[in-house]
């Protein structure tokens, strides 16, 4: 039996986890700045990987230590750092044991400017355990690797509002978020190993932004998985405000396996403290065997958050996934998550994640604290 | 460094502050009394900047403005219309652009920062149609870093007994008060800053008395 003082340590320690973890990745959230998309603040257009000088002075100013005033070199050439991300993830499901996992992981982002437009940039990971998307019986997840590059591109930018990449990175997608557990993510290629080879545009004018791409198998797809397609984003802002971003997205993607042609719906929305992300896809999916199966796949996704304070985030998310016969699934689940950017340098976000199968009505729980430490130039 | 992702321009807000005053409590029964208003409202500014995807935007709730109102036959009267409204107020949702707004942008030679203030001695707001908003052309001063100069705003009346309404939207230029653009590794603001105005007034039964603008 625990005494008072076991519990009170207990007590102290949930405390700590939960009041510390604050999130370390920044986001599609900022829309509540008027941030409406990546670009402003990443030096990669679809987002993610090292931040532009800009971005690193907001990096700065969106955290708890902001220091002396930033002084930032706006004209380096080449831009890296190393960023160290370890999450611990506790799993508990129905009538089954529960299950922990460690994760670290080392990334090094290099973004490294050839000419005045042309850049290259890459991110190579190494890691010790393994994080692939869920392997379902209509598609098989990606192989995963200990030592993982998960962007190597070339980059033309002949203005702010033009550029074109090619290489391997993953695909666009509509909410940028950097979860890639959630339906609208795990269920459609774009987990953490699905690097395909690829050539994108980005276009924007003051209300639109395009993303066309064509795709090709990145190489580490299963045999009769390695898929080839196209498909787009459209964006608009609704209001003119860089606070209403409603978007759609089209995928068509062919594979020895099967093919994949998928429409969505999706909307950043910013409102000063807190904002509203949400997005729904639609995906008819064919199987090719003795006979050809088709069925459809719809994920929804809708995540309200709140900054507490510009360091301190506060998410509640809910998601919904509707698969048909003959793979049908039937899940829905619920996440809430507290991130706190504690310097330009370390992060912690810690979140619980509810999860329901209504075909087979067990329940799915799970704790996750993850701390993302980074050099910073 | 010039930082300062933001900008503000508060001051229209006062002005518009001052046409809530209008319509409404001019046409009581001593419609050629001028009444004193009391106004509260809100001012949101917004600024693009040179990279398409960032835009910054602001915001006060703590706008505040008297004025005296009365009924002509040509409309609604607005009189002594003084609206101020205090740089610290202003607030981009984040706290370093702040500062940076009020060093670069608010700041006057002598170090001050002066609260941003409108003045205009008299307005006249065009009756609208049955049930619908007046409109009320506010020409005056707005004084930002103690400077004053002229401005006008445009805005929409609306009445429901002793309480006004006035929404309106306005554009400043940096250049006109000689603030430079502030610009921040690489991000540099517009000079036109476009605002907001949401305010509500009640009309006080007291008379006011008096021409300095001051309501008793």
């Amino acid at each position: 039996m625990r005494g008072p003082n076991t519990r009170a340590t207990l007590l102290g320690a949930i405390a700590l986890v939960v009041l510390s973890a604050a999130s370390a990745s920044a986001l599609p959230t900022m829309i509540r700045l008027g941030y409406a998309d990546c670009a402003a603040c990443h030096i990669a257009a679809q987002g993610g990987g090292p931040l532009n000088a800009y971005g690193r002075g907001i990096d700065i100013a969106q955290s708890l230590r902001i220091g002396e005033d930033p002084t930032i070199d706006d004209n380096r050439r080449v831009t890296q750092d190393l960023r160290l991300v370890v999450q611990e993830q506790g799993t508990w499901t129905s009538g089954a044991a529960g299950v922990n996992f460690f994760r670290p992981r080392l990334m090094y982002r290099n973004a490294t400017a050839i000419s005045n437009a042309l850049r290259f940039s890459a991110t190579v990971t190494a890691e010790s355990a393994h994080a692939p998307r869920p392997a379902l019986g209509y598609e098989p997840a990606a192989r995963s690797s200990t030592i993982f590059v998960n962007t190597a591109l070339i980059h033309y930018k002949s203005s702010a509002a033009f550029e074109l990449a090619v290489g391997r990175d993953q695909l666009p997608s509509g909410v940028n978020v950097p979860d890639l557990a959630f339906y609208t993510k795990s269920r459609n290629r774009l987990g953490y190993y699905d690097a395909p080879t690829q050539f994108k545009m980005y276009w924007g004018a003051s209300r639109y932004h395009i993303t066309p791409f064509v795709y090709a198998p990145g190489g580490n797809e299963p045999a009769g998985e390695r898929e080839s397609g196209a498909g787009s984003l459209a964006e608009v802002d609704v209001l003119g405000n860089h606070r209403t971003i409603a978007g759609v997205t089209f995928q068509r993607g062919t594979a020895r396996n099967g093919d994949r042609r998928m429409v969505g719906a999706y909307a950043r929305l910013g409102f000063g403290p807190w904002g509203i992300l949400a997005e729904h896809d639609v995906t008819d999916r064919t199987r090719n065997g003795p006979a050809v199966v088709a069925f459809r796949q719809t994920a929804s996704y809708a995540h309200v958050f709140w900054a507490v304070r510009e360091w301190l985030v506060a998410s509640g998310i809910g998601e919904r996934l509707r698969v048909e016969a003959p793979f049908a699934e039937s899940l829905n689940a619920g996440k809430v998550e507290l991130a706190a950017r504690l310097s330009n340098q370390a992060t912690i976000v810690a979140g619980t994640r509810f999860e329901r199968n209504v075909l087979t009505e067990r329940w799915a729980r799970s704790v996750t604290v993850q701390v993302a430490l980074k050099t910073v130039q | 460094m010039k930082s300062c992702f933001a900008m503000r321009l508060p001051a229209m807000t006062i002005a518009t502050a001052a046409c809530v005053a209008l319509a409404g409590p001019a046409r009581s029964e001593r419609a050629d009394e001028p009444k004193p208003v009391e106004v509260r409202g809100s001012v949101a500014f917004a600024v693009d900047t040179n990279v398409p995807a960032v835009t910054v935007h602001g915001k006060s709730n703590v706008l505040t403005a008297h004025l005296r109102v009365r009924t002509a036959p040509d409309g609604t009267v607005l009189e002594g219309i003084e609206a101020a409204l205090p740089v610290k107020s202003l607030e981009t949702g984040m706290g370093l652009r702040d500062e940076h707004m009020r060093k670069y942008v608010f700041t006057a030679g002598d170090g001050r920062l002066p609260d941003l203030q409108f003045k205009s001695d008299k307005a006249v707001c065009a009756k609208g149609a049955p049930r619908q908003p007046s409109t009320c052309q506010l020409s005056g001063t707005l004084a930002i870093r103690g400077t004053a100069r002229p401005f006008t705003i445009v805005l929409k009346l609306t009445e429901d007994g002793d309480t006004l309404r006035a929404v309106g939207d306005g554009t400043i230029a940096l250049s006109a008060y000689g603030i430079e653009r502030p610009s921040q590794l690489g991000v540099r603001t517009e000079d036109a800053v476009k605002l907001r105005f949401d305010m509500t007034g009640k009309v006080s039964d007291a008379r006011a008395v008096g021409t300095t603008g001051k309501v008793r």
